[in-house]
C-alpha cells in the first residue's frame, strides 16, 4: 500500500507581539483547550502559561505531561482542566514520551490508520524535569526531529514537591535544597543551566526561543512558530511561582516582564534555517536587578555583595544579546552602591530605572 | 484457510532473528530500540527490514532504555503497535516504566533475551533481568527456542491486545542458548497472521477528537479500586490465553499448552521444574536417563504471569520429589535459592499431595546446563525420594558432592 501523505497544520501569527498583558487583542483564538477547575495557585505562572500555550495551539492538539506542578495539581482525578488529549509521564520521560507519540502518529496517518492533519503534539515538562532528569530524554527527541514542541515551563525549582533545588534555580534563590545559613549567607551558590542555549547549540536544527507570561502574544507567537516549524522546537518560558518566589499573588505578569527588564531573563529566538540568533526582541526599560529581587522572599537574604553578583550575572547577558549597558547597570555591580535585601525598601529608593 | 493457498516458508534464523520477523508479521508501527547484547540483534534485523521497505514503521533510536519505554508508552497510548526489547540492566534502567505502562493498559510488547545483571554481567542468560519485574503488571514467560519465540510473540500480541486484557507482555527467551542458536522456523503466511491477529484498537487513545486524560494523579480512596482493576485484568487474561492457543493451534498448525510443559511424565516420580531453554537439554538428559530405568521427567513452566496456579498443583501433586532450576538469584529469599521454588511451594500448599521441593542453583552467570549436571540433580531427587525427606533447600551445582 502506497504511504499517505502526512498534513501538518500552519498556524497563523498573532499582531502586536511586544505588547504587554493587558493589552487586548481581537485575534487570540476564543478556544480553550485548557479550562478553569484545577488546583494550582492563585497567581500560577505555569497555568498562565498552560492557557497560553494551548490556546496558540488549539483544539487539534495532543498535551503531554510529565510529573510536576502542572501534572499534580491539574489531575485531581476524574477532574482535569485539559479540553484535549492529555497523558501523564513519567518526570524523566518528557522528551521520550513525546516522540512516541509523535512517531505513532507518522506511523498511523502514513499507514492509513488515522486520518486528519498531524496534531500539535505538545510536552509541558518542568524545569526539574527538563535541565535534569529528563534532560536526556528532551535531547534525544530534539536530535531525533519528531515533529513536537517540547516547552520548559521554567519556574525554576522543582515546586510541585516542596520548593527545591533545580539546575534552573537562580544564584542566590533559596529553595528547601539551598537554604541561607552561616556558612552559606547567598543560598545557592550555583549559577543556573543556560538551559535553552544548550538545546539550541546541541540541535541547531530545531526551533527554540525563551519567552516570558510577561510576553503573552510574544509567547504564543513562539509556541505557534514552534509548532508550524516541521521537525522539533523547543520553548523556555519564565514561569514564576507564588510559593516558591514568595511574592505578592497579582504580580506574576510583572514578574515575567521585570525578570525581562533586568537582562535576568533573556529574551530570543534560534533561528534553525540562518543557523543564528535573532536577539531583537527588547524590553521597554532596563532595569537594575534589584528591582526584581526585593519582590521576591526568595531573595530576602541576600547582602549586597550578593545583589552585585547578580547584576554582573545579568550584565554578562546583556552583552551576550548585544546590548550596550547604561552606566547605571555597571555601577550597579559595585556593592558599594548596593545595600542588603533586609534593607529593601532603601533597595527600591536608589533604583534606577533606565 | 485452504492449505494449498498459503505461502509458508521454512527458514533457519536464531531467535533474535525470529522475534524480529514477528515483530515484522504484526505489521508494528512503532519500534524503539536501544543497544544492549544479547537483543540487540533483534533490532538490527528490523533496521534492516525497515530499511529495506520491507517494514513500514517508524524505528526510533531511543538515548535509553528508559526512554525506550517511555517512547513505547507514548506510541501506544496514541493507538499504534509498538514493539521494544532489551537485556540483562537494560531492563532495569527501564524499571519505572513497568508499572505506569501495565497501569495504563497499554499493550506494549517487549522481547527480552535475558543477560546476567552486574555483576559479573557476562553476556550468559540468567532470568533474573526479567524476573525482578514479574510483579508489575506485565504478562510474561518463556520460550524455549526460536520457533516457540515467533510464535510466542504473535500470541503476546493476540493476547495483550485482546479489549477484555489490555496487558503489555514481555515475550522472554534465553540469551544466547536461544537468542543466537540457529534453527529451523516455520514463517506463515501473513494471511494467517492477519486471521490471527485482528488490527490493534486501543479503546481510549490520545485522539484529539475524543480528548482523554490518561494517568491523572489520584486519591489514595481511589487507588484500590485501580489497583483492582489491573489485578483483575491479569486474572482475566487467562482464559484468554486458553482461547488465542486454541485458536493459534487451528490456524498455524502448532500445538501449545499455554501453562506447562510436560515431558516424560506420565509414569514420573521425579521431576525438573523449569523455564526456558535449559529445557532443550533437560529432555536430552531425561531421555537418557529413562533408557536406564530412571522415572524422571519435566514441568516446563510457559507463562509465569499470570502464574497458572491450579496447573502447577494439579501437575506437581502428581510426583514424589519436584528439583526447582531457578537460573534466577533470590538472594536471601525463603530458599536462599531463587524465586521459582517460593511459587512452586505456594502453588502447592493447598494440594493434599505435595511432592518434596527444592531448588538447584544451576546456569548462574548464564552457564550451560551440561548433561552431566542433569545427571548429578537427578541423583539428588533420587536420593531424596529414598531419603523421604530433603536434603536441604537449595543446592547450588557445581559446588557439591
Amino acid at each position: 500500500m502506497p504511504a499517505i501523505e502526512v498534513q501538518r497544520q500552519m498556524l497563523p501569527m498573532l499582531e502586536s507581539p511586544n505588547q504587554g498583558a493587558r493589552f487586548y487583542n481581537p485575534d487570540l483564538p476564543q478556544t480553550e483547550p485548557f479550562v478553569p477547575g484545577h488546583r494550582t495557585c492563585a497567581g500560577c505562572g505555569p497555568s498562565i502559561q498552560y492557557r497560553m500555550t494551548s490556546k496558540a495551539s488549539g483544539d487539534n492538539t495532543i498535551l503531554v505531561g510529565p510529573t510536576g506542578c502542572m501534572y499534580v495539581a491539574n489531575s485531581s482525578y476524574l477532574c482535569t482542566p485539559y479540553n484535549v488529549p492529555w497523558a501523564h509521564t513519567q518526570i524523566g520521560s518528557a522528551g521520550s514520551f513525546t516522540a512516541g507519540v509523535a512517531a505513532a502518529y507518522e506511523a498511523m496517518i502514513r499507514k492509513g490508520k488515522w486520518k486528519g492533519a498531524f496534531p500539535n503534539i505538545i510536552c509541558e515538562a518542568g524545569d526539574g524535569s527538563a535541565s535534569d532528569i529528563g534532560l536526556a530524554s528532551i535531547s534525544g527527541a530534539l536530535y531525533r526531529n519528531h515533529d513536537c514542541l517540547i516547552i520548559c515551563y521554567d519556574n525554576e525549582q522543582y515546586a510541585n514537591t516542596g520548593i527545591q533545588a533545580s539546575s534552573r534555580t537562580p544564584y542566590g534563590g533559596m529553595t528547601t535544597f539551598s537554604p541561607p545559613g552561616p556558612m552559606v549567607p547567598e543560598a545557592k551558590t550555583l549559577f543556573p543551566k543556560d538551559l535553552a542555549r544548550m538545546m539550541a547549540a546541541g540541535h541547531p536544527h530545531c526551533y527554540v526561543a525563551t519567552a516570558s507570561v510577561g510576553y503573552p502574544i510574544d509567547l504564543m507567537n513562539k509556541v505557534r512558530k514552534g509548532l508550524n516549524h516541521k521537525g522539533a522546537a523547543y520553548l523556555m518560558i519564565y514561569t514564576p511561582c507564588q510559593k516558591g518566589f514568595v511574592y505578592e499573588t497579582p504580580r506574576s505578569i510583572d514578574l515575567g516582564r521585570l525578570v525581562v527588564e533586568c537582562g535576568l531573563y533573556p529574551i530570543w529566538e534560534w533561528n534553525p534555517e540562518h543557523r543564528e540568533y535573532d536577539y531583537s526582541f527588547r524590553p521597554q526599560s532596563m532595569r537594575p536587578v534589584s528591582e526584581y529581587l526585593k519582590l521576591q522572599g526568595r531573595f530576602g537574604h541576600l547582602h549586597a555583595e550578593h545583589i552585585a553578583t547578580l547584576q554582573k550575572f545579568a550584565n554578562q547577558q546583556w552583552s551576550m544579546m548585544g546590548v550596550e549597558l547604561p552606566e547605571a547597570l555597571v555601577r550597579a555591580t559595585d556593592a558599594k552602591n548596593l545595600v542588603a535585601m533586609a534593607s529593601a525598601e532603601a533597595a527600591a529608593a536608589v533604583a534606577q530605572t533606565v | 484457510m485452504a492449505t494449498a493457498t498459503l505461502t509458508k516458508k521454512k527458514v533457519r534464523i536464531n531467535g533474535c532473528v525470529a522475534s524480529a520477523q514477528a515483530a515484522k508479521y504484526a505489521d508494528v508501527d512503532v519500534i524503539a530500540a536501544y543497544p544492549i547484547r544479547p537483543y540487540t540483534a533483534t533490532m538490527m534485523a528490523l533496521a534492516q527490514m525497515v530499511a529495506n521497505g520491507e517494514l513500514d514503521a517508524e524505528y526510533i533510536v531511543a538515548d535509553s532504555e528508559h526512554s525506550q519505554l517511555s517512547i513505547a508508552h507514548g506510541a501506544a497510548s496514541s493507538g499504534a503497535r509498538v514493539f521494544t526489547g532489551s537485556s540483562g540492566v537494560g531492563v532495569h534502567f527501564a524499571y519505572e516504566l513497568y508499572s505506569p505502562i501495565s497501569g495504563s493498559r497499554m499493550p506494549v510488547q517487549m522481547m527480552i533475551a535475558d543477560r546476567t545483571l552486574d555483576p559479573p554481567g557476562d553476556f550468559g542468560s540468567e532470568h533474573t533481568d526479567a524476573l525482578a519485574t514479574r510483579d508489575m503488571g506485565w504478562l510474561m514467560g518463556w520460550s524455549c527456542d526460536a520457533q516457540e519465540a515467533f510464535d510466542n510473540h504473535l500470541l503476546a500480541f493476540r493476547i495483550g491486545e485482546d479489549p477484555r486484557v489490555l496487558l503489555p507482555q514481555m515475550v522472554c527467551q534465553d540469551g544466547f542458548f536461544v537468542s543466537h542458536i540457529t534453527a529451523d522456523v516455520e514463517l506463515p503466511d501473513s494471511g494467517q497472521v492477519k486471521e490471527f491477529l485482528p488490527p490493534y484498537k486501543h479503546p481510549y487513545p490520545l485522539d484529539p477528537r475524543h480528548p482523554v486524560s490518561h494517568g491523572p494523579q489520584i486519591m489514595p480512596e481511589q487507588g484500590p479500586p485501580l489497583q483492582l482493576e489491573r489485578a483483575r485484568a491479569m486474572e482475566g487474561a487467562m482464559p484468554v490465553i486458553e482461547q488465542a492457543h486454541e485458536e493459534f493451534a487451528k490456524i498455524f498448525g502448532r500445538t501449545y499448552d499455554p501453562w506447562l510443559e510436560e515431558f516424560m511424565t506420565d509414569d514420573a516420580e521425579v521431576v525438573f521444574f523449569l523455564q526456558g531453554a535449559h529445557g532443550v537439554t533437560a529432555r536430552h538428559a531425561i531421555r537418557h536417563m529413562r533408557s536406564r530405568g530412571v522415572k524422571v521427567g519435566m514441568v516446563r513452566l510457559k507463562t509465569i504471569r499470570p502464574y497458572p496456579t491450579d496447573r502447577v498443583m494439579e501437575s506437581l501433586s502428581r510426583f514424589k520429589v519436584v528439583g526447582v532450576i531457578e537460573t534466577n538469584m533470590g538472594l536471601g529469599s525463603v530458599s536462599s535459592g531463587g524465586s521459582l521454588y517460593a511459587e512452586a511451594c505456594a502453588a502447592l500448599y493447598e494440594s493434599p499431595k505435595r511432592p518434596l521441593v527444592f531448588s538447584f542453583m544451576a546456569g548462574m552467570g548464564g552457564e550451560a546446563i551440561v548433561l552431566k549436571e542433569f545427571y548429578w540433580m537427578t541423583n539428588k531427587m533420587l536420593d531424596a525420594q529414598k531419603r523421604g525427606s530433603i536434603e536441604k533447600r537449595t543446592h547450588w551445582v557445581g559446588f557439591e558432592e
